[in-house]
């Protein structure tokens, strides 16, 4: 009972964490049309620059942390006007490939502003504040991620759903020319967009942090996990990633626990290729509708 | 002057229009040279390890432009199935097996693969097939890294005996030599496959299919079939590729194969040219040649940088790949020639 609790919680924790990452991908994929391989590496990028502060002059967790968020919405604004926005043309397959253009500019700029080692970053609340919960300890580290990742999101639906930008957004995601022909700004939704998935990727970089210190593959796990969240709950509504995302988190938790750590992974990856064969367009995707 | 420059590119052109086989062979001889260089002390032997990576990746980058290319269908698994030609060919070899037999086993065993993903891609489509394929991929690396029978880290495989009578080590540079002309002479092998492939029946189906399915289902091209033609030869191009590599450095690591190998195979496809063979091989060079060969020994650890700049610049100016600047160059050159000939009537009339 108490390693059930133990993998519940820890469950919920990542599954957060790549519900954050995969509510990034899901919004560049729907306002900007293409695939975004560099979610994880501009994540990990910013936590760089909140490593850095913290180790450099001593600041607060919280501190940098914040600044970090203010990097995450820069970097967002200057790769979506400098990258994203010229090859607005370009077909989605090279689009793809300008994301990875992208991944291996940030691989170049990391040793050059911050070094080549590994940088330490501790958690939000120092581990050794918890409860017991059946014997298991609940951090409130797991607690704070949990709880504001969900407040997070939850936030999020709310805008999209109720506000006028939000709406901008649903329709630029539906159709961006008419959207635009209807006088929506679409270039600053895209903005917005990137600004916003740069954010939720720095936040999941900064959560994942204290367990694989800051390094440039941190977020891989992450961002793969992410992908198939995406492709489990289907890209196109917004709550389908978040599902999908606890989903595999439980499943990938639970299973290398009790099967094995190997085949657990590969028992779940399978099961998933088995119910994308019969569902292709995810658990909330609709097929969409196609002119000849 | 003008008749003999006239005469000269007429004769250059007739040349490259002649017979399909010659370019391919005159290409392959011209990369052919580039072990001679290392002999007469122009490159080193690195430098040379970085062109036979080339070639090898130009084989899996070949199988990806018929999938990207002619098809219209993504791939995020081929560096799986370039692992699986590396892994395969040690595994089999250590197992006592023949090289042939050992690569013949492992190309067979890929593409039965490649045949299931086919199969699976009539139901899935767009970004889902994608990460359905990155999800074979991601199988395929733990069951590399986990498996014991791929020995861990990697497999040593050490010399390889070709045709049972002549054997090759990859250490004394002489042998390495013949190992990069082996490696070469698959390659235009491949391309000339790929030329025959591209313009039969099959290629124009291909076409007809990326373009629209609905119309090319209502001329009779069998969406299943080659689908399944289109995965099968993508994934045995790469496995080909993946046992040049295990024939050339002659041992395969097993944790290699993930994403970003992908997404860099894609991206020479993207860059050098979708649908184009020589595009193919010159996009191989820009993302793995001009980084390794110029860029690191200007820029050191900061060359990532200039890559994903020029990367993203190659997309921006010429989005069907940068094989477009020759036809751009040879616009210009018909242009100038134009412009001098009707100078020429000009001044006689």
């Amino acid at each position: 009972m108490t390693e059930f609790v133990r993998l519940f919680f820890n469950s919920l924790q990542t599954g957060s964490i790549f519900a954050l990452a995969a509510l990034g991908i899901v919004l560049i994929f729907r306002t900007s049309r293409t695939t975004n391989f560099a979610q994880g590496l501009i994540g990990t990028f910013n936590a760089y620059v909140a490593a850095y502060f913290l180790l450099r002059f001593g600041w607060n967790v919280w501190l940098v942390a914040l600044i970090a968020i203010f990097t995450a919405f820069l970097t967002g604004v200057i790769i979506d006007t400098l990258i994203i926005r010229p090859a607005a043309k370009v077909n989605p397959i090279s689009k793809q490939i300008v994301t990875l253009g992208i991944i291996m500019i940030l691989v170049g700029l990391i040793p050059f502003f911050f070094g080549v080692q590994p940088l330490l970053f501790p958690s939000f609340i120092p581990s050794r504040f918890g409860i017991d919960i059946l014997g298991a300890t609940l951090r409130y580290n797991t607690v704070f991620i949990i709880v504001l990742s969900v407040a997070l999101m939850g936030a999020m639906f709310w805008f999209i759903q109720y506000t006028r930008w939000g709406l901008a957004t649903r329709v630029t995601a539906s159709n961006e020319t008419t959207s635009k022909l209807m006088g929506v700004p679409t270039k600053s939704v895209t903005m917005v967009s990137w600004a916003t998935a740069a954010i939720l990727g720095t936040l999941a970089a900064l959560f994942v942090a204290p367990s694989v210190s800051v390094q440039p593959n941190m977020m891989l796990n992450v961002q793969l996990s992410a992908f198939f969240a995406g492709t489990l709950g289907g890209f196109s509504t917004f709550i389908g990633p978040v599902v999908g995302a606890y989903i595999i988190a439980f499943a990938r938790n639970f299973t290398s626990f009790y099967i094995s750590d190997i085949w657990g992974n590969v028992l779940v990856y399978s099961s998933i290729l088995v119910f994308l064969y019969f569902k292709p367009y995810g658990l909330f995707g609709k097929k969409p509708t196609k002119k000849v | 002057m003008l008749t003999i420059l006239d005469n000269f590119t007429k004769r250059v052109h007739g040349f490259f229009q002649g017979h399909v086989y010659r370019n391919y062979l005159l290409f392959g001889a011209a990369v052919m040279m580039i072990p001679l260089m290392h002999n007469f002390g122009i490159i080193g032997s690195g430098t040379l390890g970085i062109w036979a990576y080339i070639v090898i990746i130009t084989v899996v980058a070949l199988g990806l432009n018929i999938l990207l290319g002619f098809s219209g269908l993504i791939s995020l698994g081929t560096a799986g199935f370039v692992g699986a030609g590396a892994l395969g060919t040690g595994v089999f070899l250590n197992m006592g097996l023949p090289f042939e037999l050992a690569a013949l086993l492992t190309i067979l065993i890929a593409a039965a693969i490649g045949a299931l993903i086919g199969f699976f891609s009539l139901r899935v489509e767009g970004i889902y097939l994608a990460i359905a394929t990155l999800f074979v991929g991601e199988i395929l690396r733990q069951i590399y890294t986990q498996i014991e029978i791929f020995g861990g880290q990697m497999i040593n495989i050490g010399a390889i005996r070709f045709l049972g009578f002549f054997t090759l080590n990859a250490n004394p540079p002489s042998e390495r030599r013949f190992l990069f002309v082996i490696i070469v002479a698959v390659m235009v092998l491949m391309m000339i496959a790929m030329h025959h492939l591209v313009h039969s029946k099959t290629g124009r189906a291909l076409l007809a299919m990326s373009r629209s399915q609905a119309a090319a289902q209502a001329m009779g091209v069998s969406i299943l079939s080659y689908r399944l033609i289109a995965f099968v030869t993508a994934t045995v191009f790469a496995t080909v590729g993946g046992v040049l590599y295990a024939v050339y450095i002659q041992n395969a690591p097993t944790t290699a194969w993930t994403l970003d190998l992908s997404l860099f195979v894609i991206a020479m496809v993207v860059v050098g040219g979708f649908k184009s063979i020589y595009g193919t091989f010159l996009g191989a060079f820009i993302i793995h040649g001009i980084p390794n060969l110029i860029l690191a020994e200007l820029f050191g650890d900061v060359s990532y940088i200039f890559s994903g700049v020029l990367i993203i610049v190659v997309i921006l100016f010429y989005p069907y790949g940068a094989i477009q600047v020759f036809y751009d160059v040879r616009k210009w050159f018909h242009k100038g020639r134009l412009k001098l000939t009707t100078k020429r009537s000009d001044r006689s009339a």
